[in-house]
């Protein structure tokens, strides 16, 4: 194993996999959330090595800046320690699902390292993943969903805008007619 | 005048009349519907009568009325043999005109005498509009110019069969004679169909007047199957369809039960009219039937078994109208001799005399049984003749002219029928004696001898002798009103002259006499003539024989039930009760079809329906479904997390499928040692379908300092100079990903 | 020079911690965030591909994928919101509507 493979996957397993693995152990939600960023900083760092530049930029970005905060927010909204953060019901079809995913993956995990022949990665030109040459073609080729893609981020905020109101909000915005009486309209015991 | 005579209306106007009559006339009352019942019916006369007029002013000529330009419905399968254009139009030709005359004045005074008979009834409307109906589908049949609209008729007056059968539906007796009748029927109308088939498929056309074109008769004599022609076959099929319709071995046996109608029913549908449309078909459809001589001896053949046979039932029958509808059959039974003996002209005139005596035959049983508060049982009558006059002497007129004594219409039709047979040469059959025509005609005689009898015996059981029945019922008896005694004796008139019409030739005299003949085409004239001599000497015969008949019938019922009849009866027990039970006809049908066909039916309810659909599908499906669902029930939790666990489960699943099976694998490959020859097999030998058209790159180091190999094929042989242990490499180029992938694999080249 | 497989195997194994965080966690927020993982998993996978095919179109899919999270993320956030607002809870085993 040569040094570089060696300096990667000892960077992928304390940062990319023990972050994301803090992520999902952690009780409290903002270790959770913090334990996220650092993954994608690090993913961000592994995009570097795959000489995608730009997009490793917008990991940055987008994730570990915007994303992020909106995750930090919602938990400060929340504000809730869990007492118990394992789903405990169903928990046989809960390993059971564990146990296919993880040992599929980690199968076929074995099984790419096992790969015997090796990919030769050809010689790539200087500016290749670099913001120019993904802008090139984001802006011909792409150029529509590009542009459906920032349509669809307009609605994803209007929804979640209107998802996540109060009554009260609702009205002063002049979406509701009148206040409802009921709070918890969709209570289970309503549904046939 | 050909093109422009409003043909049509001559269906039209009855069919009207039922439309009117059904949808309306229980809201408008009695005097409305009679008024519009007869009124269509007498206008179709009049229509008829001139349309008649027009004919016989011109020789060959033929009126023909479309409804509309155009097909009913065509289909075309490539070939133009094959295609069938249906239009519906009607024809009137000199045969069909004279069906019409009878079918619509006849038809008139029994519309005219129900009026009267069936005042009481609660289902006035009704009756007439299915009588209307009945004369409307009638005409149709007659009047079709070619045989899907004659078909149309004949499904059409069997409908109107068993409703009017089973008028009185409320009594079980008559819904059950009303089935019979039609089911019966049912079978003969296949026979219908499967003709209509035959000549379809020999010929390509429906239309009459096509089938007569001497290309279409060449295209029927052609073989067939079975040694048989296709104008054989479809006569055969055809003649079982009049057989069902004109009650005749072997499917006569609706007829009988058929009389549970009301009596006008029975004069005008089952005995006048409907039943002679097998005649009528026979007639229309000579040229089919000429064709092969096998199939006229036949019809003639069952034609005199059937007047016999019907006849010998008919001399023990005691309701009056069973005694009449035996008659009918064996009637309808010397028709058929007429048509099957050629001698189409003799059977349409006497198809013709008898719709008039026979249905005054049944009138005037209307009229006793309406008298006798609807009894039906000639033993239970008796003396009637001074209480009811016109109707005795009418009777009395129809009774001479069915047993065919001189100038009444029966003796001139019967008697050419007899003459048709007697001169009939059968020696061109091969396979029949040439003597069958004297046969029938021997059995003819017989069968004319007993009708004599037997009609005589009930005209001396009802009107001489002294009354049997109740007296309170006698006290009531009462000559019927006009409009029924009316239509009485404007039939007997019919009776009486009608014979006229057919007088046939005796040597050099009356030459012209016979206007039947003349007025028919001459293709339907009987095929030999007997010499004068001979047509003298039938005739005696014939009389000499109806009046012994007569006179044996007055001998044993003159007065009363003879002791001579009964002791008779009794010496001959046997035989008597055969004939009273009608020979077990019934019951050998009831044995041989209705029987198997039961259990047949209950095996499909019970195992079929009950068992195989009801409980293993139906219920079975639903056991499964709901089973099913109990247990998938569990599976839905609500809990997304657990959904998930199935997603993930299924792309695992997918994933070691692809990994494992899939056909990617193309860097790791088998080597073959033997001596110092190599074989090298890459995996993936079986290239995917999307990748052929850019195949994979193989090269191929063997590590012994020579060239590499490229190719395109996963196979390579290499022979090795020197032995020891080699280091193979197999490189695998994908032009598709313009990806290259490298496997190495030791290999020690050597003796083993 | 890494091989391609190392970022595949990473990947794989990245995704199968965001399932596994995805399936255990009662809390609705860390359940989103695992969504976060598989699909950062899925742009490793793709980049990988796009390195190896050198074809720079992978990396507007990644881009494409990146925004769609970025919705994702808002909408599910606000559904979070929502639900909490209503029934004081984010715990995904007491919400089983879907049963019904």
């Amino acid at each position: 194993m040569s040094a570089d493979r060696i300096i990667f996957w000892a960077f992928a397993i304390i940062f990319v996999l023990g972050g994301s693995l803090f992520t999902i152990t952690r009780r409290n939600a903002v270790s959770a959330v913090m334990s996220l960023v650092a993954t994608f900083f690090a993913l961000a760092v592994v995009y570097v090595c795959l000489s995608a530049h730009f997009l490793a930029a917008l990991q940055v970005l987008v994730y570990a800046g915007a994303i992020m905060t909106l995750f930090v927010f919602v938990v400060m909204v929340l504000n809730r320690d869990e007492m118990d953060p394992w789903a405990r019901r169903g928990l046989l079809s809960r390993v059971l699902g564990i146990g296919l995913s993880s040992g599929g993956l980690v199968g076929l995990s074995f099984y790419l390292l096992d790969w015997k022949p090796e990919v030769t990665l050809g010689d790539l030109p200087g500016e290749w993943g670099g913001v120019a040459s993904v802008g090139e073609v984001l802006f011909s080729d792409y150029l529509f969903p590009f542009e459906a893609i920032s349509l669809l981020l307009l609605i994803a905020v209007i929804a979640a805008v209107v998802v996540a109101r109060t009554p009260r909000q609702m009205q002063q915005l002049g979406l509701e007619e009148s206040p409802p009486t009921a709070a918890e309209p969709s209570d289970a015991g309503s549904h046939p | 005048m050909d093109g422009n005579f409003p043909l049509y209306l001559i269906p039209l106007l009855p069919l009207a009349g039922a439309a009117i009559n059904l949808g309306f006339g229980r809201r408008f009352g009695r005097l409305f519907v009679s008024m519009v019942g007869c009124g269509a019916v007498i206008l179709a006369m009049l229509v008829a009568w001139k349309a008649a007029f027009v004919l016989h002013g011109e020789e060959n000529l033929v009126l023909r009325s479309r409804f509309f330009e155009g097909d009913w419905f065509y289909a075309t399968e490539g070939v133009d043999r094959y295609s069938i254009h249906i239009a519906p139009g009607l024809l009137l030709d000199r045969l069909s005109s004279l069906m019409t005359l009878v079918i619509t004045t006849v038809g008139f005074l029994i519309h005219l005498y129900s009026t009267s008979y069936m005042e009481e009834d609660p289902g006035y409307h009704r009756f007439f509009g299915y009588l209307n109906l009945f004369t409307g589908a009638m005409l149709i049949l007659v009047l079709g110019d070619s045989m899907p609209v004659t078909f149309v008729g004949w499904e059409g007056v069997g409908l109107c069969s068993y409703l009017l059968i089973g008028f009185w539906y409320t009594k079980d007796a008559n819904a059950y004679a009303g089935r019979k009748a039609f089911i019966v029927n049912r079978v003969g109308d296949f026979g219908f169909l499967l003709g209509m088939f035959m000549v379809f498929s020999a010929t390509g056309t429906l239309t009459y007047e096509d089938i007569a074109q001497p290309a279409a008769i060449h295209q029927l004599a052609q073989p067939f199957h079975w040694n048989a022609a296709y104008g054989t076959i479809a006569a055969l099929c055809l003649f079982l369809g009049c057989t069902g319709k004109s009650a005749q071995i072997p499917l006569y046996i609706w007829l009988p039960d058929a009389m549970a109608g009301p009596t006008p029913v029975s004069a005008l549908i089952h005995a006048a009219t409907m039943v002679t449309a097998g005649v009528y078909l026979v007639a229309r459809m000579h040229f089919v039937f000429a064709l092969d001589p096998f199939v006229p001896a036949l019809v003639a053949s069952v034609g005199a078994v059937t007047a016999l046979f019907a006849a010998t039932m008919g001399l023990t029958a005691r309701p009056i109208k069973k005694i009449l509808a035996y008659s009918t059959v064996s009637q309808l039974g010397f028709m058929f001799i007429g048509v099957g003996t050629r001698a189409y002209s003799a059977g349409v005139f006497h198809l013709m005399t008898h719709a008039f005596f026979k249905a005054g035959l049944f009138l005037g049983a209307g009229s006793i049984m309406h008298a006798l508060a609807n009894e039906e049982d000639v033993m239970k009558m008796g003396g009637l003749a001074r209480k009811m006059p016109i109707t005795r002497w009418t009777f009395l007129i129809y009774c001479l002219a069915i047993a065919g004594i001189f100038p009444f219409a029966g003796f001139f039709s019967k008697d050419a029928i007899l003459a048709g047979a007697f001169t009939f040469d059968y020696a061109v059959v091969p396979g029949w004696p040439h003597w069958l025509g004297h046969a029938i005609y021997g059995v003819g005689l017989v069968a004319a001898f007993c009708t004599a009898f037997y009609m005589f015996r009930a005209y001396f059981l009802v009107f001489h002798g002294t009354y049997r029945g109740e007296p309170e019922v006698l006290a009531h008896a009462h000559e019927s009103p006009s409009a029924m005694t009316g239509p009485l004796v404007v039939l007997a008139i019919g009776s009486v002259v009608l014979g006229f019409l057919g007088i046939p030739r005796v040597g050099e005299h009356f030459a012209e006499w016979n206007f039947i003949d003349e007025w028919l085409p001459p293709g339907l004239h009987a095929a030999a003539e007997p010499e004068g001599g001979t047509v003298t000497v039938l005739m005696l015969v014939a009389t000499a024989v109806a009046a012994g008949g007569i006179g044996l019938a007055w001998s044993f019922y003159g007065k009363g039930v003879s002791p001579t009849a009964e002791k008779l009866a009794a010496s001959f027990r046997g035989l008597y009760k055969v004939l009273v039970n009608k020979y077990y006809v019934d019951e050998l049908y009831d044995l041989v079809v209705v029987r198997p066909l039961r259990k047949t039916a209950w095996f499909l309810w019970r195992v079929v329906d009950a068992f195989l659909i009801d409980l293993v599908l139906v219920r079975g499906s639903a056991a499964v479904v709901d089973r099913v669902g109990r247990l998938l029930r569990y599976i839905q939790s609500g809990d997304v997390q657990r959904y998930v666990v199935a997603v993930v489960g299924g792309a695992a699943g997918l994933i070691i499928l692809a990994t494992w099976w899939g056909p990617y694998r193309s860097s790791k490959f088998q080597v073959d040692v033997s001596g110092n020859d190599v074989v090298v097999r890459a995996h993936a030998a079986e290239q995917p379908k999307e990748t052929q058209g850019a195949p994979f790159d193989y090269t191929f180091d063997f590590g012994d300092g020579s060239e590499p190999v490229h190719q395109s094929s996963p196979v390579a042989v290499h022979r090795y100079e020197k032995l020891g242990e080699k280091e193979i490499v197999v490189s695998v180029d994908d032009p598709r990903w313009k990806t290259s992938s490298k496997t190495s694999h030791k290999v020690t080249v050597g003796p083993r | 020079m890494i091989p391609v497989q190392d970022f595949l195997v990473l990947g794989a194994l990245l995704f199968a911690l965001g399932v596994a965080g995805f399936i255990y966690r009662r809390n609705a927020l860390i359940v989103l965030m695992s969504v976060e993982l598989m699909l950062n998993a899925a742009n490793l996978t793709l980049l990988a591909f796009a390195r190896a095919r050198q074809d720079v179109r992978f990396h507007v899919f990644a881009f494409m994928v990146i925004a769609i999270a970025a919705a994702e993320a808002a909408v599910g956030l606000a559904i979070v919101v929502g639900i909490f607002r209503n029934r004081h809870s984010v715990n995904l085993d007491e919400l089983t509507l879907m049963k019904h």
